[in-house]
């Protein structure tokens, strides 16, 4: 029989979900809080820790140095611009390598500030919404389109690109204008500040309306839909290109799954090949936040797990799930 | 002493039939094998006493019959009614039901519509809901409401890879449930359906445990005695169920501890799948394990698959609840009726490897055309994979004894020289 009080066991049979909660309030308390006692990890983190949270953030969004590594003109970026731009990157890479999108899952304040609203959500007994699985098909693009176009128009204020005449210097970051981070971030410092419409210029009313209008759909959203943000977030498009390399993943061995999707019921993001496909190892898809409730809602020995550079951190276990789902004992006897 | 002489019922004449089957099954479980667990004790007596002697369990109680294991016994026991399983293994009623249905019809079909035709039931199922599986269960239904019962049809999907499904059978279970909950005069709610879930949830994590078991090297228990136990899910009351269950674990667990085992050292392992064995039919189990074989798993109805996955609920509110309980009915299932059938075929291989089978006998009844018709494409998987297997024919009669014993024999006899070879 397996050792009682071997590691492995406890941290199979964990309560995932209190685990996630305690781990989210602490990330996003050093995201938001963490430059008041000195910590910072610099602006090129892999998940929203919004540059306009003037003092005290723990760590920045490489999106908002991304757009802002762009705005140059192309000679300037062929020189020592590109070089930034290229340093940057790599290291925007490196971090997120180390949680793959475990920082979506784990660390993004504006993820964790979803799960909130879904908790509350949860205690009002509302039920949640799904898309349909052709709808989510359609709305899969629009986070490509939005990263292209973060992309595409910073270049295009410095730059008269196809002869475009060059936009105007609104938008250079124009991503971060219409994120709901840049306003519902900051407010937890007790800066509402970032809640106005701009009325310097034509394009700084229409991204600042923009923008609190995604805030008010981001509100509304995901207390409607678990994780309703995520799958627009542009952020998870950039991450999901280097993806690959990352060293925390999800794996799984499709000769043991059953194809019962409790997984699938579990998933925020409604990813339905975590429970279908039965082929590919590799299970951290372009919406995956890694949050590992799959893992923790598969009945079958080892068919899903999390695996941090060849090594299973966390893995589904008959008896770590009826230890979640409280089916490990008898329970109340029925008045028949 | 005087006794009085008086001419048999027809009811009674079924009765003492079924009894002389159900006893003949049970002697054999009981004598015929080595080492006999103790607290297997519980199921032996259990079934004389609703099969040989007609004792009802559930007097007084609301019982809810329904067809196949597509209704969830959760909401049931959510709503303070007792699932009984009416899927039937009795040579007797078949013989009445196959005055009712076409010749060629599957046995397990004929005996339960016989059942219904005597009207002779230790526990009459007071409603009874029947979900539309394969074609004769379907036809089953309405056969079994033409006599009277009343027979509800719970729409159930033949595709369950589309969302349409999904949202399909989801409905269904709701409007079972609705219907059922006025029937009882019941409200469904948070609470009793959560506890109804977590106690159908630990009897099924006490069947994995029991599974695990089967693993090991020396197995403590027999595939007869595992049908037994899941059979008995069928009609017994849970809580007692439970109970002895948890007796026979401790016991298989001490058994272990000693080096039981039920089998010789070696005996061919096999993977038993196909047509459920449903008491007291377990003809083709009963002579494999005579054999000198041991059926160390299964996929069928009546076992695994009806033990194996479990409901996860993200949230624990009603409507989530219904719709965990309703996926687990259909997208866990590998029922031969679906249109795709790969996951079964994944099922059985994987058992296979898990459990260290040495080979697999899939057994299909005559006139159960689906298990019939996946015969080909399962054995070309097995031959694939190079996992020996053999297709077996049977029905309910005792008449073909002899020669499914020497097919099965050969089978168990060619298993092992090819464990000798590999050694």
């Amino acid at each position: 029989m397996k050792n009682k009080f071997s590691l492995r066991r406890a941290v199979n049979n964990m309560n995932l979900v209190r685990f996630r909660f305690w781990f989210q309030i602490a990330a996003f308390a050093f995201i938001v809080y963490g430059g008041y006692i000195g910590l910072d990890l610099g602006n090129k983190l892999p998940t929203f820790a919004c540059v306009y949270n003037a003092e005290g953030t723990g760590g920045k969004c490489y999106v908002g140095m991304l757009q802002h590594d762009l705005k140059h003109p192309i000679d300037v970026f062929m020189g020592y611009a590109g070089y930034a731009f290229l340093i940057s990157l790599v290291m925007f890479m490196v971090w997120f390598w180390v949680l793959n999108k475990g920082w979506c899952g784990f660390v993004c304040p504006l993820g964790t500030m979803q799960d909130w609203l879904t908790m509350l959500r949860e205690k009002t007994k509302i039920r949640f919404s799904e898309y349909s699985w052709a709808n989510r098909g359609k709305i899969k693009s629009i986070k490509y389109i939005l990263l292209f176009l973060l992309l595409l128009l910073p270049v295009m204020i410095a730059n008269s690109v196809f002869g475009i005449p060059k936009l105007p210097n609104g938008l250079s970051m124009p991503f971060c204008d219409i994120c709901p981070g840049r306003m519902m971030i900051p407010a937890f410092t007790g800066d509402f500040n970032q809640f106005y419409i701009d009325f310097s210029s034509k394009t700084d009313i229409v991204m600042t309306t923009i923008g609190m209008i995604m805030t008010g759909l981001f509100l509304a959203g995901s207390f409607i839909k678990k994780r309703f943000f995520c799958y627009f977030c542009p952020m998870a498009a950039l991450q999901y290109i280097f993806s690959k390399p990352a060293l925390l993943k999800l794996y799984k061995d499709g000769s043991k799954c059953t194809r019962c999707g409790d997984c699938y019921r579990a998933c925020d993001m409604d990813i339905l090949e975590i429970a279908d496909d039965v082929t590919t190892k590799n299970m951290v898809t372009e919406d995956c936040t890694l949050c590992l409730k799959c893992v923790a809602a598969c009945p079958e020995e080892g068919c899903l797990e999390a695996n941090f550079m060849g090594a299973t951190i966390f893995e589904s276990t008959k008896e770590g799930f009826v230890l979640r789902m409280a089916m490990d004992q008898r329970g109340e006897k029925h008045a028949h | 002493m005087h006794t009085e002489l008086t001419i048999e019922t027809p009811h009674q004449r079924q009765n003492r039939h079924k009894a002389m089957e159900a006893i003949s099954v049970l002697n054999a479980l009981k004598e015929d094998f080595k080492s006999p667990i103790r607290s297997m004790g519980y199921f032996y007596d259990l079934f004389e006493k609703v099969y040989c002697r007609h004792e009802p369990l559930h007097e007084g109680k609301a019982k809810i019959g329904t067809m196949c294991i597509q209704i969830p016994s959760e909401i049931i026991y959510a709503l303070e009614g007792i699932p009984i399983r009416l899927c039937n293994g009795f040579y007797t009623d078949d013989e009445i039901g196959s005055d009712l249905l076409p010749q060629k019809s599957c046995p397990l079909v004929k005996a339960t519509v016989g059942w219904f035709a005597s009207d002779n039931f230790s526990d009459k199922p007071d409603i009874t809901f029947s979900p539309t599986t394969c074609d004769q269960k379907t036809k089953a239904g309405a056969i079994i409401g033409s006599f009277g019962h009343t027979v509800i049809d719970v729409g159930f999907p033949r595709t369950k890879e589309s969302e349409e499904s999904r949202h399909y059978w989801r409905e269904s279970v709701k409007s079972f449930a609705v219907k059922l909950s006025k029937f009882q005069g019941k409200k469904l709610t948070k609470s009793n359906l959560e506890s109804a879930i977590k106690k159908v949830g630990y009897a099924q994590s006490l069947y994995h445990k029991l599974t695990e078991f089967r693993k090991a090297k020396a197995v403590p228990i027999l595939g007869v005695d595992m049908f037994l136990v899941t059979n008995a899910f069928f009609f017994d009351k849970i809580d007692e169920w439970i109970g002895a269950v948890e007796k026979l674990l401790a016991e298989l667990e001490q058994r272990v501890n000693d080096g039981v085992n039920v089998a010789g050292k070696a005996s061919p392992r096999i993977v038993y799948t196909g047509s459920p064995p449903i008491f007291p039919n377990y003809k083709i189990p009963l002579i494999i394990e005579e054999s000198d074989a041991i059926i160390v798993a299964d996929e069928t109805c009546s076992s695994n698959r009806m033990f194996n996955d479990m409901v996860a609920v993200d949230e624990w509110n009603l409507y989530d609840m219904i719709d965990s309980v309703s996926d687990k009915y259909l997208k866990a299932c590998t029922c031969p009726i679906f249109t795709q059938n790969d996951d079964r075929i994944r099922r059985i291989i994987q058992l296979v490897h898990t459990y260290k089978g040495d080979g697999v006998i899939y057994q299909a009844f005559a006139g159960c055309q689906v298990y019939e018709m996946e015969q080909r494409s399962v054995l070309a998987a097995m031959e694939r994979e190079g996992i020996p297997i053999l297709y077996i024919e049977s029905d309910y009669s005792p008449s073909q004894h002899g020669q499914l014993t020497t097919r099965v024999e050969a089978f168990v006899e060619s298993l092992k020289n090819r464990k000798r070879m590999k050694k």
